[in-house]
């Protein structure tokens, strides 16, 4: 079972803006294997979310150009039509959003929302998919689904609207679930709940998983690899250890060390990357970061780094003057 | 059943509005029962006759108990019952009015979700430009447009002024009288439904659900009607309740243009013959009738959108 669920080549998703083109992701590269998870991490306008988007073809419909190509289990969706794409979305390929307060419809039953897809994708008649939809609203641990069906999503709090959002994704079996930053609109509490019962539903249901999130926290413990985004490209990824361990882009450590750990004193001051990430309209033809990084050189200035290959299998960043190797000192 | 409560405190401070606005018109019924040469004593009788020589509040409690129990009054003109008059004439503009509602979101709607599609599409262009123009042209220079073009040019029958038939004497041709004046206000509220309609289902598609339904692989159309259209219509269904209102007032326009006996019509006859009592009994009754529909309209509202209720 080595073949690729996913196979992204050298993906660019750019707007068209007022202010000119937007390249929001730009000649992104990975693929990921059955029943993984894989992260990709980055800060607020990185260009995850929209990578997520693009892979499965749900980028908006117009203003928008992408090149390049996304192979879902043999489905290029790159160029496919709206009409093509439907027969993945759902079955092959579905994703959890956001924000669960915005995610699902305000005047619609939770329990039709759900069940509409089994019955449009999968032709169940009415009573089976309320059945079906009803069996996953217990999946995802939502207690007395029964009278919960007939909820209005204003009735649940942030929490159940979450589990609600995951079981519509779940409805029709994917192979691949894209969460999109699953619980950043949720209280912290709930955050840890929602991520472990992803992690077992892709136990349980033989899923891969891809996790967009700016918390390196979230992906840690729960992922193999990692991508780490910067301003649309790839600065670094690799196994979840190497990155976590034996990083060499300034930005990921930047990234890692800006996350309040335990072991901080209270009232510890957390690290901060200054600056603030770049217009995406008006890029220089360096490095994205060097302007924010301590370590830039003319160089990253003037020419962009390619993404090479690190000591570790399948570890790669994109710098010209990379930290020191770590092996055997972890750094974190 | 706060908002019964509500209507029952709105309809009578109209009822007191309709009695002293009344009031308030020149003209004297007296004159115009017994003619300008009449004696001041005579009229004096008349009015007493007539109970107006009392207090206004004392006329205004005889006249609401008895409206209260359906006795709206006789005309002091024609002699005949008020309560009947109005009876005849009302369903005419409930016909109108239904008929031109039906043809206004019967067009609209579709109209507006092809729009919301593609806004700044060819479509779009289209429909915005020729919306503006209609809604620029006043009813009553629409309707005489059109009895010229259907009435005159084509001469298609029961069109044209004062031949109104009723719909028990010759259905096809009640419908046919009524075609115009329906037809004539369903342009202005088709617009104003267009619009909003159209403004709000551009604003959904944006909204979060709209992109989690597309990635369900849900079709276009599924989306466009099961989840973009309910959450769209609230603004559509409150700005309905409101133009009805006035759909009221420009179809009494139409009406007397046409000489078609709605109400519209017997009430600007009924100012004309300083007729009190049916004015009075017309009036209440569209406000009523205003409040009633507002009133359907919030209850509607309600089941469509259930985040209001919870509020």
């Amino acid at each position: 079972m080595s073949e690729k669920l996913l196979i992204v080549k050298d993906l660019s998703t750019t707007f068209a803006t007022a202010g000119g083109p937007l390249p929001a992701v730009d000649g992104v590269s990975f693929d990921l294997e059955q029943n993984e998870t894989l992260g990709i991490v980055g800060e607020s306008g990185s260009g995850k979310t929209v990578l997520s988007r693009t892979i499965m073809g749900l980028q908006p419909r117009t203003n928008v150009t992408v090149t390049g190509s996304a192979t879902i289990n043999g489905f290029e969706v790159v160029g496919a039509s709206e009409k093509a794409k439907r027969e993945i979305w759902g079955t092959e390929v579905a994703m959890v959003f956001q924000d669960p307060m915005t995610s699902l419809n305000p005047v619609m039953r939770i329990g039709k929302q759900i069940d509409e897809a089994l019955r449009v994708r999968l032709g169940m008649d009415r009573a089976a998919a309320k059945a079906r939809a009803i069996e996953l609203l217990e999946l995802v641990g939502i207690p007395s689904p029964v009278e919960r069906y007939n909820a209005f999503p204003g009735q649940l709090s942030g929490g159940m609207r979450q589990r609600v959002v995951i079981a519509t994704a779940l409805a029709c079996s994917p192979k691949l679930l894209m969460a999109d930053e699953p619980t950043t609109g949720l209280d912290v509490t709930i955050q840890a709940q929602i991520l472990n019962l992803l992690d077992e539903l892709k136990e349980r249901l033989k899923m891969s998983v891809i996790l967009v999130t700016h918390d390196l926290g979230v992906v840690a413990t729960r992922t193999s690899r990692i991508v780490v985004m910067y301003a649309g490209r790839i600065v670094e990824t690799g196994n979840t250890r190497d990155v976590f361990y034996h990083h060499r882009m300034p930005y990921t450590r930047a990234l890692l060390e800006s996350s309040p750990k335990v072991s901080n004193l209270s009232h510890t001051r957390l690290t901060t990357i200054p600056g603030r990430p770049p217009n995406l309209l008006n890029l220089s033809d360096g490095c994205s970061f060097a302007p924010r990084c301590s370590y830039a050189t003319d160089q990253c200035h003037l020419v962009r780094p390619p993404l090479q290959a690190a000591d570790e299998p399948g570890h790669a960043f994109a710098c010209w003057n990379p930290l020191p190797t770590t092996r055997g000192a972890s750094s974190s | 059943m706060r908002r019964l409560v509500m209507l029952i405190g709105i309809v009578f401070v109209i009822s007191i509005g309709s009695f002293y606005l009344i009031h308030l018109l020149p003209g004297d019924p007296a004159v115009v029962i017994l003619g300008t040469g009449a004696s001041p004593a005579a009229k004096a009788i008349l009015f007493h006759q007539l109970g107006l020589d009392k207090p206004v509040y004392l006329q205004y409690f005889a006249w609401i108990s008895n409206v209260a129990r359906g006795n709206m009054g006789t005309s002091f003109i024609s002699q005949s019952s008020v309560a009947a008059t109005i009876r005849a004439a009302l369903p005419i503009d409930l016909e109108i009015i239904v008929l031109s509602q039906i043809l206004a979101f019967a067009a609209a709607i579709p109209a507006a979700m092809r729009s919301a599609r593609k806004p700044d599409g060819a479509l779009d262009r289209l429909l915005g430009a020729s919306s503006f123009t209609l809604l620029s042209v006043p009813p009553f220079i629409i309707i005489v447009l059109l009895v010229l073009l259907i009435s005159i040019k084509l001469g298609i029958p029961h069109t044209g002024p004062s031949s109104y038939v009723t719909l028990a004497s010759d259905p096809i041709g009640n419908l046919e009288s009524l075609s115009l004046p329906a037809f004539t206000l369903a342009i202005g509220s088709f617009v104003v439904y267009y619009r909003v309609l159209r403004s709000d289902l551009i604003a959904t598609l944006q909204e979060e659900f709209i992109t989690m339904a597309r990635s369900k692989g849900l079709s276009q159309r599924r989306i466009m009607w099961r989840h973009a259209f309910r959450p769209s219509s609230v603004a559509l269904l409150g700005t309905a309740s409101v133009n009805i209102g006035g759909l009221l007032a420009s179809g009494f326009v139409v009406q007397y243009l046409l000489a078609i006996p709605g109400l519209g019509y017997t009430l600007i006859t009924a100012i004309n013959m300083s007729d009190y009592l049916l004015v009075q009994g017309i009036v209440l009754t569209v406000s009523v009738g205003v409040v009633v529909i507002n009133f359907i309209f919030d209850f509607i509202i309600n089941i469509v959108d259930p985040r209001i209720s919870r509020e």
